[in-house]
């Protein structure tokens, strides 16, 4: 048989006991064993792949993950959420549908450092949505607006999921963590202007609040500045090099550890955010080698290389090939938790993707904010069942028409990304050159 | 009988997380002491145009940094993965599972339980031998000539935790399934979504006094 042909059976086989719900670690783990022993045999191929997990972990750019992961869980405790707000609401709330739009920055600004979009929802929920009820903002906006800004978690630096990117597609992930900014800031800026438009045609949906004296204004500042703190040191660091993404990331959380003991975090709130960090960290890690080997595999039988001669080769326009595989992820990301679904699909589809011309930085911004995008559509949209049940007076069916408009704003910025690479990849390209 | 092994060795395993998560402390705080040790001698450089007294001569980089970074990461790459096996923390497709009930889920729980493990025991056999070849050699890191082979044997100790967890699910789920109507007992649980919006409002209102419970836990609903 054919190395091409054993490739296909072993990938269809994983995808079977991916849909039987086998973990993605071992299932993936077991494809790869199982096609290299058929490749090259018993001692080399297993030789080989059990080489793989300590080989593959140990990896000083690696150790950046839960370094993020960590500000991500002491983020809670830092006190930060009700400050952006005040902060937000201070200086953003004069526009029309102002708290809404405060919501929006101080939830996309929370998201970033905290890189978890639904419990950023769940935490904007308590934070946010009675200030604009209490303001008479339409329910539905209001509940719309914290599930969706929770959404720009992932782009915003520090970011696990570009890191991780970074790491399957063997790209910089200084790189990455740097074109992710602009991209993000993009999007929260997108979603103010769509409420900043609904409301001006629409006041009743949302009214502006006045600007506060200045003095009053200024106050709300501070209590920001751990936010601002860690954006920057890690933004700076990729940007000017004077750091490692992972030294940028260990004072980046210490910042935050700081912060969040003078605001009185004590040992076992600290304990469980660790724990849950080192939970969190196995899996990716479990996640990276598991996959890895079946990668190994993959370049052993030719697959890739195959498959991305084959969508070079098909008689359509890159554009529509690229459209395709952004629905299909879309579909994915319905039934998948982003970092499985990346993880899984990308040793197939990076290949092809680069292959069409298509720059790799660009590409891990799209596709991550596709997975992004799937956390606020229907069957699940955990967000917004997240806001549902934080704030029971607002009813599942209201936060998905809320979210409705946010859902087409995302599209619109996907292809403004797809239409206009050089959005993307501007800053990137301004530090390597 | 099971349930007690399942608890006990449950204490093994968040005891094996906290020493990761320890280390991922850890490796925070030499993270920080590098970038300010590197800073601060840069600084003490230009001022002292190169002639750093002794006395101050002691503050720089962490001598190898990269080094003992990549030693201590097998910790938390690893020995934590049968704790995240054991609370279901390990990605997997709920979409089918999700929907099934009875014999034929606990069916397919003990085919993907039996997967993991036979990968596992064979990842464990070949790990063990790369650990051998270090031993052997006397392999060690380039910059400041750390032994590899400890961080070598830890891969092959996680998996066999791993081993052992699994064969708990497994014991667990064959019981489920001669008994589809008994209690879960040493399985990981499939959450539904009000449980994993639950998580997620746990961890988003960690830092806020008040508290949501949509599961009714203190009443002693589902937990």
């Amino acid at each position: 048989m054919s190395e091409f042909a054993i490739g296909v059976i072993v990938t269809v086989g994983l995808l079977v006991m991916v849909f039987m719900g086998v973990r993605v670690y071992a299932a993936a783990a077991m494809a790869g064993l199982v096609g290299m022993v058929w490749l090259i045999g018993w001692d080399a191929g297993a030789g080989i792949v059990g080489t793989i997990p300590h080989s593959k972990s140990v990896n000083y750019v690696l150790s950046v993950l839960p370094m993020f992961i960590l500000i991500g869980f002491i983020a809670y405790h830092a006190g930060l959420t009700h400050a952006l707000f005040d902060a937000a609401k201070a200086w953003f709330g004069w526009v029309p549908g102002g708290l809404a739009v405060a919501s929006v920055f101080a939830t996309a600004g929370f998201a970033a450092v905290s890189g978890a979009s639904t419990a950023t929802a769940a935490v904007f929920s308590r934070v946010a949505i009675p200030h604009m009820l209490d303001h008479g903002y339409s329910p539905k906006l209001a509940a719309g607006v914290v599930a969706a800004g929770g959404t720009l978690a992932s782009l915003i630096p520090p970011s696990a999921i570009l890191v991780i990117y970074a790491i399957i597609v063997e790209e910089s992930v200084g790189t990455l963590i740097l074109a992710g900014f602009v991209p993000g800031v993009i999007s929260a800026v997108i979603y103010a202007m769509l409420i900043i438009g609904q409301c001006a045609i629409k006041p009743e949906l949302g009214r502006a609040i006045p600007f506060p004296p200045l003095g009053e204004a200024l106050r709300t500042l501070p209590g920001t500045t751990p936010i601002f703190a860690v954006v920057a040191i890690i933004f700076s660091a990729m940007y000017a090099g004077w750091a490692t993404p992972t030294e940028a990331g260990a004072l980046g959380a210490f910042v935050v550890l700081v912060i969040a003991l003078w605001r009185g975090m004590r040992w076992n709130a600290l304990q469980n955010a660790l724990m849950e960090t080192a939970k969190l960290s196995v899996m990716i890690f479990a996640l990276i080698w598991g996959v890895l080997i079946f990668v190994r595999f993959l370049g052993f039988a030719g697959l890739p290389e195959a498959f991305a001669e084959w969508i070079v080769n098909l008689p359509l326009e890159p554009v529509l090939i690229m459209v395709g595989i952004l629905l299909g992820y879309a579909v994915l990301g319905m039934f998948m938790d982003a970092i499985g679904m990346l993880l899984l699909t990308l040793p197939v589809v990076y290949p092809a993707v680069i292959a069409l011309g298509y720059d790799p930085i660009w590409f891990g911004i799209i596709v991550v904010k596709m997975c992004e995008v799937c956390l606020i559509t229907p069957p699940v949209g955990l967000n917004c069942y997240v806001v549902s049940a934080v704030r029971p007076d607002i009813p599942l069916g209201d936060v998905f028409r809320g979210i409705f408009p946010f859902f087409l704003m995302d599209a619109v910025t996907v292809g403004l990304f797809l239409a206009y690479p050089e959005i993307v990849l501007w800053l990137p390209n301004l530090v390597n050159s | 009988m099971l349930r007690s092994v399942d608890g006990l060795f449950f204490k093994l395993e968040k005891f094996l997380n906290l020493i990761a998560a320890l280390v991922i402390l850890g490796v925070m705080l030499v993270g920080v002491s590098q970038v300010v040790g590197r800073k601060l001698a840069d600084f003490l450089g230009d001022v002292f145009d190169k002639n750093v007294p002794d006395a101050l001569s002691w503050i720089g980089p962490v001598p190898g940094y990269v080094d003992i970074i990549e030693m201590v990461m097998t910790i938390f790459a690893f020995i934590a993965i049968a704790y995240c096996q054991r609370l279901g923390g390990h990605v997997r497709m709920e979409i089918i599972l999700g929907r099934l009930k009875g014999r034929v889920l606990y069916g397919l729980e003990i085919f993907g339980t039996l997967v993991a493990l036979a990968v596992v025991l064979i990842l464990m056999y070949f790990a063990y031998q790369h650990f051998g070849r270090a031993w052997e050699i006397g392999d060690s890191t380039i910059d400041i000539e750390l032994p590899i082979w400890p961080s070598k044997l830890l891969v092959p100790f996680a998996f066999l935790i791993l081993a052992i967890r699994l064969s708990l699910n497994l014991a667990g789920f064959i019981r489920l399934f001669l008994n589809p109507d008994g209690d879960e007992i040493a399985v990981p649980h499939i959450e539904s979504v009000d449980e994993q919006a639950q998580h997620e409002i746990d961890a988003g209102l960690a830092g806020e006094e008040e508290k949501i419970d949509l599961l009714n836990r203190d009443k002693g609903g589902n937990s």
